[in-house]
């Protein structure tokens, strides 16, 4: 009896050594491979916001340029953080943009909003720094002085301040809605009904 | 002296009568994996009772429901377990397809699993990657973390979230599979398969890691069925009970997978080392899903039309996922309004919190740390 609990002791340390010896082997190893490790926020090669892929989904940016007042985007959003007011100009009767404050304390980027938007003027940055001493400055105010709603036009844009941030917008939307190999399928298909 | 059933050794040195200590583990406690707490009654190093505590993580997750309809709960549904947000995702999908009779398209729903899948293994990662680091070895949760954080790369890049993914939508999912998708899984597929040996390698045998689980805190099959464990722990008991098996649901029952359970390899069935070993023979089974789904998928749409202001017909629906801490039921009863008029959410963690005092009568205290670990809770779930 005693005998043998002797003789299981040390074969449990042997077993021990030997599986600990498999286990640094396999540690070891990593001395020669390629760290996956980066040194965030200031040693890194490129900044971290370029490297992020499309679809991303970091603090929302607003292009009042583009902005149709539709108020979808304030209706979609599940906890109320976007705040819009869009009043009529009694004079004009074009329908004036004076406030839109989206509170990125409360956001919690769910991307509910940009995927309702019908111009791709909400939509998600790859910014994700958003760190602030107050909440007061979480609130991001994009109207700063009132300005005329966009309507789309039927001729296309024209305007060339406009125009390349509604491609821009369109593009977004695009991107979501079918990905590359999607657009090469459904032309497949046309040209073979063709 | 005999404690329900169990043989608890009290040492009465000299006729000295030991006390019970009363010991608080938790709230903040960094083993128990989130907000959790458990009051330990102790004799000395050995448990009498360990009375789990919940309620710390209580957000109202199911009354938040009926406050934001139908569409605006999905991202909430992120936040029911957040280790493996894709799961609950599907399942608040599936109930609200399932009241409102919407048919997902096929390509949505293999865009569905191969995210369950990805999540799946992601979230068993940290469960094994944590346990390890629980016991006492450090650098195997590195490695484990090091693959979910390539997991997290590629479901960002499929839905733009590592954690919160809010990538299902109700009649499929919001966004299609992006361009190369499939190389770049693949390619990580690849990589990680072998990575499963290495990890088996670096600690599953280790002598001293094996000891420590082997025949501890052992649940047997009737135990598990009695209190209604699922998912990973209910296997772990040799009971072979998988939804996706036995009640197929979305394209599962066309995939073709093995349900493993456990099998008292180096100690009792049922024991902490079944359930750590069955995690990770369920990894093999979800990258051997996500390949033929990849290789099976149909071109086609991803979403079906749904109405933004979606109004269910008043009625009920019940369906379960396998979610990655096991059956996961989402119950929804509508009114006919847009609003849901009760929601009811249940999760496998809960279950798993129930049966801790029952085991851990009689062990040592520190054997409750791989106990908790390998019942794998997450404690946002536990309370949602
Ligand atoms: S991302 Fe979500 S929470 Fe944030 S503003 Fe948009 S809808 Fe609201
Ligand atoms: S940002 Fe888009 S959704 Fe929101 S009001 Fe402007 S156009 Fe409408």
């Amino acid at each position: 009896m005693a005998k043998n609990d002797i003789a299981r002791y040390f074969k449990n340390i042997k077993d021990a050594v030997a599986t600990i010896f498999e286990g640094m082997t396999v540690t070891c190893s990593h001395f020669v491979r390629k760290p996956y490790t980066i040194q965030y926020p200031d040693r890194v090669p490129v900044r971290i916001q370029d490297t992020l892929p499309f679809r991303y989904r970091g603090i929302l940016e607003v292009d009042l340029e583009i902005c149709t007042g539709c108020l979808a985007c304030e209706r979609a959003c599940p906890i109320d953080c976007i705040v819009i007011d869009a009043p009529k100009d009694q004079k004009t009767k074009e329908m004036l943009l004076t406030r839109f404050d989206i509170d990125i304390a409360k956001c919690m980027y769910c991307g509910l909003c940009s995927e309702v938007c019908p111009t791709g003027s909400i939509h998600h940055t790859t910014e994700f720094e958003g760190a602030d001493f107050s909440l007061e400055s979480m609130i991001r105010r994009f109207v700063k002085a009132p300005v005329v709603a966009y309507k789309a036009k039927k001729e296309g844009e024209t305007d060339p301040v406009v125009a390349p941030i509604l491609e821009r917008g369109m593009r977004y939307i695009q991107e979501f809605a079918e990905p590359a190999d999607m657009k090469k399928l459904k032309a497949e298909q046309k040209s073979a009904a063709a | 002296m005999s404690l329900a059933g169990y043989e608890v050794e009290v040492q009465r040195d000299g006729g000295l009568t030991t006390e019970e200590m009363t010991l608080n583990m938790g709230p903040q406690h960094p083993s128990t994996h989130g907000v959790l707490r458990f009051i330990v009654k102790a004799d000395g190093e050995v448990m009498r009772t360990a009375i789990p505590d919940i309620g710390y993580l209580h957000r109202s997750i199911e009354k938040i429901s009926e406050k934001v309809g139908y569409h605006g709960f999905m991202p909430y549904t992120d936040r029911v377990d957040y280790v493996s947000a894709m799961q609950c995702n599907q399942g608040w999908g599936m109930v609200c397809e399932r009241i409102a009779n919407i048919e997902v398209p096929r390509r949505g729903e293999f865009c569905r699993v191969i995210a369950c899948e990805l999540g799946r293994i992601a979230s068993h990662l940290l469960a094994v990657g944590a346990m390890v680091q629980d016991i006492g070895a450090y650098t195997p949760f590195l490695h484990a973390l090091r693959e979910r954080e390539k997991i997290n790369n590629l479901l960002e890049e499929l839905c733009g979230a590592r954690l919160t993914f809010n990538y299902m939508r109700i009649g499929g999912v919001a966004w299609d599979l992006p361009t190369g998708y499939p190389e770049t899984v693949t390619a990580f597929l690849d990589q990680f398969d072998p990575l499963i040996d290495e990890y088996h390698d670096l600690i599953s045998y280790n002598k001293v890691y094996v000891e420590r689980l082997a025949s501890v805190g052992v649940v047997s099959k009737e135990e598990a069925i009695n209190y209604n464990l699922v998912g990973p722990n209910l296997r772990a008991s040799g009971f072979k009970y998988d939804v996706r098996r036995d009640e197929p649901y979305s394209i599962y029952s066309e995939l073709e997978f093995d349900v493993p359970v456990g099998t008292g390899e180096v100690g009792t069935l049922g024991d902490c080392f079944d359930r750590y070993m069955v995690r990770m023979k369920e990894m093999r089974e979800s990258c051997k899903i996500v390949r033929q789904c990849l290789n099976m998928m149909p071109p086609g749409p991803v979403l079906a039309k749904v109405a933004r202001k979606l109004k269910p017909p008043s009625g009920d629906a019940y369906i379960r996922v396998e979610g990655s801490r096991g059956d996961m039921g989402w119950y929804v009863v509508s009114d006919g309004s847009e609003f849901p008029y009760r929601t009811k959410i249940r999760t496998g963690s809960f279950a798993a919190m129930s049966i801790v005092d029952k085991v851990s009568r009689g062990l040592m205290i520190a054997d409750l740390i791989a106990l908790i670990a390998s019942f794998d809770v997450v404690a946002p779930e536990v309370d949602r």
